[in-house]
């Protein structure tokens, strides 16, 4: 499997990054909102505050009112308290008492479906008929209109007195005379304790003594008369003066303050707008800005990692070359130690076939002459009819012993040129083992008996390895294989030399095959110096070598592996360290469809 | 017809081999056959050959290990190694161990051969046998009585290895130019030449081939680095070398060399007949020319003594090789 390491790199990164802006979005959401939130608190509170403070400042106003106009009306009793009450009043209230209101009173009061407490009108009109009395009783009269007198152009719109029964022995309002008020709080407290009482109340319609008023804001005083001279209670006197203007004041001051609290609110609330609007601007500002931190880290890191890759992808094509290399190297030298063993197999044949030709060529022109003369005797034989013939000597004595060097034995010849026939056998079965081994003329991928093949490969080796190594070939019956019998030739002979390389001296080596089921087992055993513990596990590695520089690639075994798991077979070894060591192949007799094409 | 001029063995794991050698050779010599060394050597008990020929890939023994055993069961026997897959190892070993007198290559000459084995039968017939080389181990001191050794190599330390190896008991004279041995060689008798095969960018296996066949007696040892086995092949046919040394050098190694080298040299000298058996081939033609041009065009960039002196160097040089080699 590749690692794609830009791709990998790519969606790690992205992801996490996209991890991270999640993370300080949401961060950046929770400030905000708090900020919002304590804003709004903030506001909310100083609105309160601001509405309390308005609250406060008009009931202390109304506070004030009803203080300063109280003091005023109990100025203004004594006042008429001393005008009126000795000479007017004193005597009037005395003609009152001799009025009796126990009946009226003792009508009791009703409670209403309410559950509050209201005067029955009998009760009223009890007390309105003693009101009648009153006002007709003498003196009445001159009292009222000296009322009248001196309250009027007053801001006091309405003037009554009770006794201390609490019945209303005058009213500026002669409907009211008459009235009882013996239950009324203010009443009580001026009557009993001696203390005023005032109150502040709007009256939508109210009869003063220039007439009816409307919509007035009136403040009430419920006051004691002391007898002058001494501070004996001897009446009340309730006051209405007319505070519509003040109270208009204090609205309106009130009204300023709580329009000025909110247009402070107003302000308060842009401001916090403001504010939020400029958190909220910098906490975006302050993602982008991360955003752009993040994209240009991204960027950065993806432009080293595609640097890298690409370094890492060229390293990788810059090593599998020189893997190439040294294997196409390690190829030539095998070759060329294999070119090196068949030209010295060829050589022997070669040297005694040239020798024997060289001597028969010369035996036969020594046989020239002596042919040429049996030739000639034959002729001459023919042409004769008896059973003699005289032939001159002289010159054939001339060439006597050309004669005799072509006595030669014919035989020997014979043998001559029949070892040159064996010579001839011998270099034709190297050339077909030659064939058989690089099978460039065969299709890759074929059946092919696996005997033939280590036979081939065990020839081969045979022209390479030192004489003194015997080589065993012990085959069993086997199905064909289905197999690239090129490259597993490749296999046995790079077995094969190791075993003989293994050898210190003379050896043996044992090639032998067998079959077991749907599977061919090959084995190359040797009796040399074995495999040493520590060596043992790194036999297989690529360029892992034993041998000094120039001898050893390290790269045999490594291929004979590769090659073996593409047929998907198995390659094991068994050593003891002087003893010896077989390698075992074990192959399966038909491939797997996808290892057939890739085979 | 001459026959039975002398007794030849022929040695080859192939029987077509010693079949033909045997076709060829039985014209003129008696010829024995073996297929293995150990058949070989029953013979060699048995008869007393003149000349051995082995192949060198048997198996069981090897060629160099056959002719090495035949050396030592009948020193007088002439032995030619017969190779055809050219192993250096094979042929280190065969100089050393075997002292062949000729490497013959596969496929021979056969004009050639029944030559080569009739001079090598000739040289065992008439020639004597110097008495067999005692064992010598690594801690006997070298013996030598004032012989001078000349040593050729480019690397000064292999000079101050052999001076301090020899001591006071020989005398050691070190050069790195090809020009200056000639000078030395001219100016005293030398007894051992050590060698390496280049000196500078030079072939110096001419200068030894050519003193060989000049003085005999000279005793050589090549030293080398790389070599090839054709270059070698030539040095023992052509030069007769006594020993070939494979560089890295052990001193202990090199001192054994020395020893038997010295010892060999005091038997050449003793009795001049004893060079008959190391007689080379004829030196190929121009030899002495080509080698002449070569250290010429040397000598200007060598740091020579002779350099040093007038524009008579050529003249002196040329003067030298002549007097050395004679016309050539
Ligand atoms: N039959 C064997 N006996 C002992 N050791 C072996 C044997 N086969 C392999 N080895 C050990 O395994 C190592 C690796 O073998 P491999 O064939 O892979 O490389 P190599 O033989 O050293 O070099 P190359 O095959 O490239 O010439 C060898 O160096 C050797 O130490
Ligand atoms: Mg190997």
């Amino acid at each position: 499997m590749q690692f794609r390491l830009v791709r990998y790199f790519t969606l790690a990164s992205l992801g996490m990054f996209a991890l991270v802006a999640l993370s300080l979005i949401y961060f950046e959401r929770q400030q905000g909102n708090f900020f919002r939130q304590t804003g709004d608190e903030q506001r909310t509170f100083f609105g309160e505050v601001q509405q309390s403070f308005a609250k406060q400042q008009e009931e202390s106003a109304r506070r004030d009112l009803l203080t300063i106009h109280e003091s005023g009306n109990v100025n203004l009793t004594r006042l008429f308290a001393n005008a009126l009450w000795e000479k007017d009043f004193a005597p009037f209230v005395a003609q009152v008492q001799a009025i009796d209101v126990d009946g009226c009173q003792a009508i009791a009061d009703i409670t209403d479906d309410q559950g509050k407490k209201a005067v029955p009108p009998e009760k009223k009109a009890c007390f309105a008929d003693i009101g009648k009395r009153i006002t007709t009783l003498p003196g009445f009269k001159a009292i009222d209109a000296k009322v009248f007198d001196s309250m009027k152009k007053s801001t006091v719109f309405k003037i009554k007195v009770f006794d201390l029964r609490g019945i209303t022995v005058y009213s500026s309002e002669h409907a009211q005379m008459g009235e009882d008020k013996s239950t009324n709080e203010g009443w009580r407290s001026a009557a009993f304790d001696g203390v005023p009482k005032s109150e502040l109340t709007h009256r939508g319609k109210f009869s003063a003594f220039e007439g009816v008023v409307e919509n007035r804001d009136l403040i009430s005083s419920y006051l004691p008369v002391l007898d002058p001279g001494s501070s004996r209670i001897v009446g009340v006197f309730e006051v209405y003066s007319d505070v519509t203007p003040f109270l208009k004041q204090i609205q309106q001051t009130s009204a300023q303050i709580r329009a000025t609290a909110a247009g402070n609110q107003q302000k308060l609330e842009a401001a916090g707008a403001e504010n939020q609007a400029a958190v909220d601007a910098t906490s975006h500002r302050q993602l982008a800005t991360i955003a752009a931190l993040l994209a240009l880290l991204f960027g950065a890191l993806l432009v080293i990692v595609t640097r890298a890759d690409r370094i890492i992808q060229q390293q990788e094509a810059d090593r599998a070359q020189v893997h190439q290399q040294l294997a196409q190297s390690e190829k030539m030298a095998s070759l060329g130690q294999m070119v090196a063993g068949v030209a010295h197999q060829l050589n022997t044949p070669l040297a005694f076939s040239q020798n024997n030709i060289l001597m028969v060529k010369d035996a036969l022109q020594s046989m020239e002459l002596p042919m040429k003369v049996a030739g000639r005797l034959s002729s001459i034989l023919e042409d004769v009819e008896g059973d003699k013939v005289t032939i001159k000597v002289s010159q054939l004595k001339a060439n006597l012993d050309k004669l005799q060097d072509g006595n030669v034995d014919v035989a020997m010849l014979q043998e001559m040129l029949k070892d040159v026939l064996g010579g001839i056998d011998q270099m034709s079965e190297l050339v077909v083992n030659l064939r058989d081994f690089t099978r460039l003329d065969r299709a890759a991928t074929t059946n092919a008996d696996l005997n033939k093949s280590l036979h081939t490969v065990a020839y081969i080796a045979q022209t390479v390895i030192p004489k003194n190594i015997e080589l065993i070939e012990e085959y069993g019956e086997l199905p064909e294989v289905e197999c690239n019998p090129s490259q597993l030739n490749q296999v046995f002979l790079n077995l094969i030399n190791n075993a003989a390389q293994a050898i210190e001296g003379p050896g043996r080596i044992r090639v032998r095959s067998s079959a077991a089921g749907d599977k061919v087992r090959i084995e190359v055993q040797d009796n040399g110096r074995g495999i040493p513990d520590h060596v043992l596990p790194n036999i297989f590695d690529l360029y892992y070598t034993t041998k000094p520089a120039g001898e050893g690639t390290g790269l045999g075994l490594a291929i004979a592996r590769n090659i073996v798991t593409e047929h998907g077979g198995d390659i094991s070894v068994s050593t003891r360290v002087g003893v010896g060591t077989t390698f075992t192949v074990t192959l399966p007799v038909r491939q797997q469809p996808p290892l057939a094409k890739a085979a | 017809m001459t026959r039975l001029a002398g007794k030849v063995l022929c040695v080859d794991d192939e029987p077509g081999i010693v079949r033909s050698l045997q076709w060829l050779l039985q014209k003129q010599f008696e010829v024995f056959t073996a297929t293995g060394g150990a058949e070989a050597l029953e013979l060699v008990k048995q008869h007393d050959f003149d000349v051995v020929i082995s192949d060198q890939r048997m198996p069981a023994m090897t060629g160099v290990e056959v002719l090495r055993e035949v050396r030592r069961l009948s020193p007088r026997t002439m032995r030619i190694l017969l190779t055809g897959y050219t192993d250096m190892q094979a042929i280190v070993r065969s100089v050393n161990e075997s002292e062949v007198f000729r490497f013959i290559n596969k496929p021979w000459n056969i004009s050639e051969l029944p030559k080569v084995v009739a001079q090598a039968i000739t040289i065992a017939k008439t020639q004597p046998v110097e008495a067999p080389a005692p064992e010598v181990s690594d801690d006997a001191p070298i013996v030598a009585n004032g012989e001078r050794i000349l040593v050729i190599d480019d690397d000064p330390d292999m000079g101050r290895a052999v001076s301090d190896l020899v001591g006071a008991s020989a005398i050691v004279s070190y050069t790195r130019n090809l020009a200056d041995a000639v000078g030395i060689l001219n100016a005293e008798p030398i007894s051992v030449i050590i060698s390496e095969t280049r000196v500078g960018s030079i072939d110096a296996t001419r200068l030894v081939r050519l003193m060989k066949s000049k003085h005999p007696e000279i005793v050589t040892v090549m030293l080398t680095a790389e070599s090839d086995a054709d270059t070698i092949t030539t040095l023992i046919n052509q030069g007769q070398i006594y020993r070939f040394v494979p560089k890295p050098i052990r001193t202990g190694y090199l001192k054994l060399v020395l020893q038997s080298a010295l010892r060999k040299h005091s038997a050449l000298a003793s009795d001049p007949a004893l060079t008959f058996r190391h007689t080379v081939e004829a030196t190929s033609a121009g030899a002495m020319e080509s080698l002449m041009s070569d250290v010429r065009q040397a000598a200007p960039h060598a740091e020579t003594a002779a350099a040093a002196k007038s524009g008579g160097f050529m003249a002196s040089l040329g003067a030298g090789f002549r007097r050395l080699f004679g016309a050539g």
